[in-house]
């Protein structure tokens, strides 16, 4: 098996009386689509938190591509080439779709100019509607505000963010829970052509039916806890969702 | 486009709604009829009976010499407001300019451009460090207002005792001479000891605020003099708050509301200008300056000392009017 | 080049994604710009007091007495433009002003002297002031995370508190007269009031850092989603710090051009310029919420109220109606930001105007 871009062995967390996370496990293989899947509180934000740098863990170990790593912040797991598509997009919505891919990360203009703070919009605006182009994403318009478009349109946008600047993974939090079934269809076609791109992605989804159609593995997680890791292919709902309500053990069973 | 057609009609519908209202209050400062001249007046504060009776006086003389007067003022008593509405004043080439300065170094450019933009000036009340440009220059006698306040506080503790003056900010000659001719009196009597001179930057609660916690400081004040309109209303307030009982408190100025605080018996006495004489004198000072005819560069109007004794009789007159 | 991977059968959308079908011209667009639509408004303004007070209102005497009297305005305006923007407010900006001029002319009149040097050293002194209240506004709000409102109610007492303290409530009269001649009551080509020059290089200088670099841009994005500029990235502490202390460094400046016109530290004054700076900004079209806003719509916002008060003295209106009319317009666009943010959110970007009196569809 190929080396695991991003690997946790043991990881626990504790919010005082509430176990978040026991000695959870997860891996994702380059390439590779895998979801998240788990009932309300089983850990699975918190364990994308924790992977991707915006909470830090009590015990266990992240290995980066075979590297042990400590991500302190959002900004280190940024700089490994992983980010991260929240659940509130964490777009400015009186920003447009350009703005937005670049907030924080803006081209600057060479010279004196970009010294006094002046950007290459020109050059944005080009690499904005390629990355667009490319992951089939509907954007109308670069120079609206977000916040006037539709909850695809965002997610869209969001996805993009991430993806151009992602080189290695891209973590998605529902990214399709508040959408239309063709909205939908437009997200899960573009976390195939990530992946397609040679980038890891896990997505956390409650939807069985589009986690059954677009991802490569599925793990479970119970109660902070992996239950199972399954090839999307060889499982089944009825196994899935016993796994997550525990009615089914799994591999986990302690 | 439907915007900008429906834009343009609430805009200019709006705005028409507020030209009718403008038209039908403040009079046609746009009509000439020959040989009448406009004066405007610009007060200190807007909503001050000391002023609005000195509006009452100059709106009577006025009438009965043929001149419209126009007056404005500020909602505060702030230079940084009075400057626009005088450059405003000015736009509007009135013959003369009557005015109580809120500064008298602030004002004092301004008003001097609209003397060399051709506008006679008066100044009424509070004036500026160079008056020399003006027609007149009226006051009341603010030193000799101080030294009677005094007086009737000596008169009503002849042991004497500790007193406080509560001002409105230094720069105002008015008030500042209030409070000199005050303290000057204050030193010649050994039995009284000043506290000095407090700022409730005309503003009641604040005025109020210095009394109670002057009053906490010393418990043996015995008088208190507020040297205007605001401050008065303010020192009895705070007097009041803070329960002091035999304290002689003298107001300068006689609004409504102090002649209130003075019948109730929380103020002992009240020192009256006399707004509306200065007002009318400030009309017939422009009118002779406007027509060729003698003037006087400085006028001195008097007060009344009103009481609990003589407010129903010979000083019911002296008491400010709220409207005219 | 949009959505190449469709799936048999699927048709066209089958939720509506923006409101709008018809291509979008830059004009249209920009016709719908608040900032646009309050110009109109002041135009409409002028063009009725026009007509109204022809020989008094629409000459060159009375209009460069406007923009001379709207010029300090006009500088806290901008630093105002940036902070609410951030979705924060400052109610410091008067007190900071009366400051900094006591500070400049304490110095000045310990240096002596009439000539530009002293002046010079006293513009600096005045500045510096400007920017350390600013500085202390930024650190407090963000580092020990105080809201706004309330840190710079603070600091509105204590600075006013503080210049009473350093001149024992005495104003002081003595300035250079080279800044009176020169700057408070000078003129460039005879009539164009150089403090009025200065306000505009500041307006212009401001508009192109807001508009156009990208600290213009984080500020935009701090004050449309805060949390999400931090998670990507932006230094918004440092960014908000840098906004007060740019506020604070142009109410300086302030208070030394008003040192220039009253030569006197006025400590009194200034009373109602918090409230005056803030309605002209929000009239203008910047959100008091935050992430809109423009620094020329701030400047026509400016000039509404002013301009209302001058025609309105001029035709002889008693003084309440002034503070009527301009309280109106303030409603009317704070109104106006209403419908539009509603809008906004609801997914359609149809003109405010339309929507607010589109009759309904069946």
């Amino acid at each position: 098996m190929a080396t695991p871009v991003l690997k946790a062995r043991g990881l626990n967390r504790q919010f005082g009386h509430v176990r978040a996370l026991d000695n959870t496990d997860f891996e994702v293989y380059p390439g590779e689509v895998t979801a998240l899947i788990g009932d309300n509180g089983a850990g699975k934000s918190t364990l994308v938190k924790a992977l991707s740098g915006n909470l830090s863990v009590d015990s266990g170990a992240i290995e980066f591509e075979g590297k042990p790593v400590v991500l302190a912040n959002p900004a280190e797991a940024s700089a490994l080439g992983m980010e991260t598509v929240h659940q509130d997009l964490a777009l400015a919505p009186h920003l447009n779709p350009v703005q937005n891919v670049y907030l924080g990360r803006e081209i600057m203009r060479s010279g004196l100019a970009g010294a006094f703070g002046f950007m290459d919009d020109a050059e944005m605006r080009r690499a904005s509607r390629a990355a667009f182009d490319d992951l089939g994403a509907t954007v109308r318009s670069l120079s609206n505000q977000v916040g006037s478009m539709s909850g695809g349109q965002k997610q869209a946008i969001a996805i993009a963010r991430a993806v151009h600047w992602a080189k290695k993974l891209v973590f998605l939090d529902e990214p399709t829970a508040a959408l239309g079934v063709r909205q939908t269809k437009n997200v899960l076609d573009m976390i195939r052509r990530v992946s397609d791109t040679g980038i890891a992605v896990v997505f956390i989804s409650h939807s069985m039916p589009h986690v059954m159609e677009v991802a490569d593995r599925i793990q479970v997680l119970r109660l902070g806890h992996r239950a199972a890791t399954l090839d999307a292919k060889a499982t089944s709902m009825e196994e899935l969702v016993g796994l997550m309500t525990g009615a089914n053990a799994g591999d986990a069973a302690a | 486009m439907k915007w900008s057609r429906t834009l343009t009609i609430t805009a200019i519908g709006a705005l028409g709604a507020l030209g009718f209202a403008g038209c039908s209050s403040g009079g046609d400062g746009e009509g000439d009829t020959a040989g009448s001249y406009e004066f405007a007046f610009v007060q200190g504060v807007a909503g001050d009976e000391f002023y609005i009776s000195m509006q009452c006086g100059m709106e009577s003389k006025a009438k009965e010499l043929g001149v419209t007067v126009n007056t404005q003022g500020a909602e505060k008593f702030d230079p940084s407001l009075q400057k626009p509405l005088v450059d405003s004043v000015v736009a509007s080439s009135p013959d003369a300019l009557l005015i109580a300065a809120t500064d008298q170094t602030a004002m004092q450019a301004p008003i001097k451009a609209a003397n060399d933009a051709g506008v006679e000036v008066v100044l009424v009340d509070t004036s500026i460090e160079d008056p020399s440009f003006a027609v007149s220059a009226i006051a009341s006698d603010n030193i000799g207002g101080g030294e009677a306040a005094f007086k009737a506080i000596a008169e009503a503790h002849p042991d004497g005792g500790k007193v406080l003056v509560v001002s409105v900010d230094p720069g105002i000659t008015t008030t500042d001479q209030r409070a000199e001719g005050f303290e000057a009196a204050v030193a010649e009597n050994d039995k009284f000891e000043s506290l000095g001179v407090q700022y409730s930057h005309n503003q009641p609660d604040e005025a109020a605020r210095i009394v109670t916690a002057s009053l906490q400081k010393d418990k043996d004040i015995v008088g208190i003099f507020a040297a205007n309109l605001f401050a008065a209303e303010g020192t009895a307030t705070g007097v009041k708050q803070a329960g002091a009982e035999d304290l002689t408190i003298v107001g300068f100025d006689a609004g409504p509301a102090q002649v209130e605080q003075l019948k109730a018996g929380t103020v002992q006495a009240l020192v009256a200008q006399e707004p509306a004489s200065i007002g009318e004198q400030a009309v017939e000072q422009a009118y002779n300056a406007l027509e060729g005819e003698e003037t006087t560069t400085e006028i001195q109007t008097g007060f009344t000392i009103i009481t609990q004794d003589n407010i129903d009789g010979d000083a019911a007159d002296a008491v400010y009017q709220s409207s005219c | 080049m949009s959505n190449s991977t469709k799936a048999p059968g699927m048709g066209p959308e089958t939720t509506a994604i923006a409101g709008i079908d018809a291509k979008e011209t830059r004009f249209t667009k920009l016709a719908r710009t608040q900032w646009l639509q309050i110009l109109i408004v002041l135009i409409a303004i002028i063009v009725l007091f026009s007509i109204a007070a022809p020989e008094s209102f629409p000459h060159w005497g009375n209009v460069r007495l406007i923009i001379q009297n709207a010029s300090i305005l006009a500088i806290l305006a901008v630093g105002m433009t940036f902070v609410i923007v951030t979705a924060g407010i400052d109610l410091s900006i008067g007190s900071v002003l009366v400051f900094s001029g006591v500070v400049a002319a304490m110095v000045m009149r310990a240096m002596g002297g009439d000539g530009w040097g002293t002046a010079i050293v006293g513009i600096i002194a005045a500045i510096l002031s400007g920017i350390a209240w600013g500085l202390f506004n930024g650190l407090i709000i963000t580092k020990l995370k105080v809201p706004p409102l309330i840190v710079t109610l603070g600091s509105m007492g204590i600075a006013l508190g503080l210049a009473q303290i350093l001149t024992g409530g005495v104003d002081i009269r003595e300035v250079p007269a080279v800044l009176t001649n020169s700057i408070g009551y000078g003129n460039v080509f005879g009539t164009v009031p150089v403090i009025s020059v200065i306000a505009l290089a500041v307006v212009v200088v401001g508009a192109i850092i807001l508009h156009r670099t990208r600290f213009g841009l984080h500020t935009f994005a701090i004050g449309s989603n805060e949390e999400s500029a931090r998670r990507v990235g932006v230094k918004v502490d440092r960014r908000l710090i840098a906004v007060y202390t740019l506020t604070g460094g142009l109410t300086g400046l302030a208070g030394v051009l008003s040192l220039s016109q009253f030569s006197t530290t006025a400590i009194a004054g200034q009373t109602e310029t918090n409230l005056n700076v803030i309605t002209a900004v929000v009239i203008g079209g910047t959100s008091l919420f935050g992430g809109i806003g423009t620094i020329i719509g701030s400047i026509v916002g400016l000039f509404i109220p002013a301009v209302l008060q001058n025609g309105f003295v001029i035709m002889g209106v008693q003084p309440f109606w002034q503070q009527v009319a301009v309280g109106l317009v303030l409603i009317i666009a704070v109104y106006v930001d209403q419908v539009r943010r509603a809008q906004a959110s609801r997914g359609g970007d149809a003109g405010v105007w339309r929507h607010l009196l589109a009759r309904r569809r069946g």
